[in-house]
């Protein structure tokens, strides 16, 4: 299935424009992008919705927690308890992706967003009304976290509509949304805490998140110019819906994604990453207080660290675009994989202030490198075709890696009472990680170049007759009425 | 370098403690006391003297700024020291305070002597809503004693009105565990907001923690979410409407294009071409 090395580009006309793309690794089969993506234009204004709809997505629940010593006080729960709020959120908003992917895939981004955010909206503002523990669990953590996975999903996968060459900075740019909406939803949740009380504030907070609808508004559907070889090609999807509706459901949770390997290797360094990442961050504080740093220069790094990680994702993104890094761009993943664990490794040895500034920084860093290559990896892999449905399952099998790694962290300090062990058990795991790829890339590219002879052969094989079908479909099919090449957008 | 040693012993059924202090040239030294009973506390202050070591001094003890009746005396020199030593007798609230031994006109320590006080103060005001319940909460710390019942005060005015349950059981009820103790209101409005004092009860006297409470109506937070969803609702609009006009213009340009199924993405369109047939 996965034998890239046949992936001609179907937009072959424009192919000798784009010398960037010439690659070592070979593109990602099955791209119907029969249209050059805009790479610009009204592009640049979906960047703007995917990056208010991303920062949403990302931000919200590390921001309530804001309001957890309130919510504590008033309805009598313990810090734990209330806690699993932001837990349940981040859960639902990972676990939700084959929902969120069967959405785009049927739907397109537009309307999957609006209703992201209107869930997002309604959520909040039910849950201010919300006098037990449960009550909010159910309303922020599960209404609003399904709001959240939709918005995710939605916002990427139009990304890699309208953008190819300049896909890496619009990701990059896409992606720098969490950092922002952190640096500036956590202030703001701290002063409506204080002049509104936390319910005021989570009416106000879910009308701020309604703006996700606007987001929605600007992702514009792309128009396929129709083309006649496509009704050709796709007679199942066309002429009988009820096969569509069956494709679509096996789409679901497509399990034929574990026979690819790119993916696979993906998957498990993604996992690997996911497990050691957030760890640091959480305990990050606590470590400097430890260490004897004043408790409101403790809270100070991750602000440090958040500022860094706004400016490096689409600094990423510029560089990831350029033509030497953008054909390597999965080993450039892994490399800056391993900078992080790097990076973790070699925390427990700081002990002065000014060293953990310097952590923190080479922390956003990384951490931004990472994050702004991580899903313009996975549109590299899979291409706009699969895309939604591969970010679904990655985002889900993703949830076990996000609830388990920051308590098992935890659990470690407990047992031994130091966090160097924290450090080391996060650090050494998102290196195995980004080695992982790394080597399995490296591994994986040439195996396919050993595979390309055999395939080009066959390749040219299947074009020639390819050729000769469109020779006659063209002179049968020119004068396609409106309603027969409505039927093919299925 | 000012230090200080512990004596305690007892008779009776009245502890004698004593509280000593050193000071050397040139500096005033607090110590802090934290008292839980009634006691007889004997303050003893040690003071090493200045440059011109005189074999006299005047010493005598303040309380509070002022002078404490007879207790001025003529302080000799023992073995390189000045020596001032008092029995008080702390009994009540109004003998807590600020003792302090005075050496001629410079050397002087000071004895705060009180209750233990509550530390974590809140000092960002709860915010509630009329109609709703708030739970206003006061903790002693662990490493305090810890006081023999809490109550709870209402500020009216400058003075404080103490709040018993019994008086009205449908508004207020008080949750006291060792170390904590909650007040909450039930049926809020606008007249419950203020500062509300908990007062941790000792032997001694009662130390106060005061926490400010805010009651507004659930219009406040409306008038700003009903701003949003306005804004929201415009930009929606406005950029659905500026797509539509787009495309419209986009239509009669590029509607004669559609049927020769080009891949090649926009040329220049040019408005007369015509649809083959």
């Amino acid at each position: 299935m996965s034998n890239k090395a046949d992936g001609s580009n179907s937009w072959s006309p424009t192919e000798e424009r784009d010398v960037s793309l010439k690659r070592i690794m070979p593109p990602a089969p099955e791209n119907e992008l029969d249209y050059k993506p805009l790479d610009g234009g009204w592009g640049w204004m979906v960047v703007v919705g995917a990056h208010i709809s991303i920062g949403f997505a990302y931000s919200t629940p590390k921001v309530l927690s804001v309001f957890f010593i309130d919510i504590q006080e008033q309805l009598g729960a313990s810090y734990s308890e209330v806690a699993w709020i932001s837990s349940i959120m981040l859960a639902v908003m990972y676990a939700g992706g084959p929902v969120s992917s069967l959405l785009v895939n049927r739907f397109g981004s537009r309307p999957t967003v609006i209703l992201g955010g209107l869930l997002c909206g309604v959520s909040m503002v039910t849950a201010s009304f919300g006098n037990s523990i449960v009550y909010l669990y159910f309303f922020i953590g599960v209404i609003g976290g399904c709001g959240l996975s939709l918005n995710l999903n939605a916002s990427l996968t139009i990304i890699s509509k309208y953008f190819l060459n300049k896909r890496p900075i619009a990701n990059g740019l896409a992606m720098a949304g969490s950092p922002v909406f952190l640096c500036v939803l956590a202030p703001a949740n701290q002063y409506l805490l204080h002049m509104f009380g936390w319910r005021g504030s989570l009416v106000i907070l879910g009308g701020l998140m309604l703006n996700c609808c606007v987001a929605g508004a600007l992702m514009r559907p792309v128009v396929l110019p129709r083309k006649p070889e496509k009704v050709e090609e796709r007679p199942n999807l066309c002429t009988k819906p009820q096969q569509s509706c069956r494709n679509n459901a096996k789409k679901f949770l497509d399990l034929t994604f574990f026979k690819d390997r790119g993916f696979v290797i993906y998957l498990i360094g993604n996992v690997f990453f996911i497990f050691g990442a957030y760890a640091p961050i959480v305990f990050l504080s606590a470590y400097a207080i430890r260490q004897g740093v004043e408790e409101y220069s403790a809270a100070y790094l991750l602000s440090i660290m958040g500022f860094v990680d706004m400016f490096v994702r689409p600094g990423t993104g510029l560089i990831a675009s350029s033509k030497w890094i953008r054909p390597r761009i999965q080993y450039f993943f892994g490399f800056a994989m391993v900078f992080n664990g790097m990076c973790h490794l070699l925390c427990p040895l700081v002990k002065c202030y000014a060293y953990l500034v310097a952590y923190a920084i080479f922390l956003g860093v990384s951490f931004g490198m990472v994050f702004a290559l991580i899903f313009e990896c996975l549109m590299d892999l899979m291409g706009n075709e699969r895309f939604p449905s591969a970010v679904g399952l990655v985002t889900i099998i993703e949830c076990f890696p996000i609830l388990l790694g920051p308590p098992t962290a935890g659990y470690l300090v407990d047992i031994y009472k130091d966090y160097k062990y924290l450090f080391f058990m996060c650090g050494g795991v998102v290196v195995t990680g980004g080695l992982f790829l790394l080597v399995m890339n490296i591994y994986y590219y040439h195996m396919l170049e050993k595979e390309k002879p055999a395939a080009v052969r066959e390749q040219n094989q299947t074009k020639t007759i390819e050729n000769q079908d469109l020779v006659s479909a063209s002179a049968s099919r020119k004068y396609q009425s409106p309603e027969r090449s409505m039927a093919g957008e299925c | 370098m000012a230090e200080c040693c512990f004596i305690h012993f007892s008779r009776g059924d009245v502890s004698h403690r004593v509280r000593a202090s050193t000071l050397h040239a040139g500096e005033s030294h607090t110590e802090n006391v934290e008292l839980l009973n009634p006691v007889n506390l004997a303050l003893q202050c040690t003071w090493t003297g200045n440059q011109n070591k005189l074999p006299n001094i005047t010493g005598f003890w303040r309380k509070d700024g002022d002078e404490v009746e007879n207790s001025r005396v003529t302080v000799q020199l023992e073995g390189d020291e000045y020596e001032l030593k008092r029995v008080f007798s702390i009994v009540s609230e109004e003998s807590l305070g600020s003792y302090s031994c005075v050496f001629g006109s410079e050397a002087k320590i000071e004895f705060v002597l009180a209750a233990p006080q509550i530390g974590e103060v809140r000092d960002k005001p709860i915010v509630s809503y009329v109609g709703d319940s708030v739970v206003i909460a006061c903790k002693m710390e662990e490493t305090k004693p810890k006081p023999g019942s809490w109550n709870w005060y209402k500020a009216n005015g400058t003075d404080k009105e103490q709040i018993f349950v019994v008086a009205e059981p449908l508004r207020y009820e008080i949750k006291n565990e060792e170390r904590k103790t909650k007040l909450v209101v039930h049926n809020l409005t606008e007249a419950d907001g203020g500062l509300y004092y908990c007062g941790a009860v000792y032997a001694i006297s009662t130390t106060m923690g005061h926490v400010e409470l805010k009651v507004i109506s659930f219009q406040e937070p409306l008038k700003p979410f009903i701003a949003i969803v306005i804004e929201v609702i415009v930009l929606v609009a406005a950029i659905l409407l500026y797509e539509k006009s787009q495309s419209k213009k986009n239509y009669t340009e590029g509607s004669n294009r559609e049927t020769q199924g080009e891949n090649n993405g926009p040329e220049g369109s040019s408005s007369t071409r015509q649809r083959k047939i």
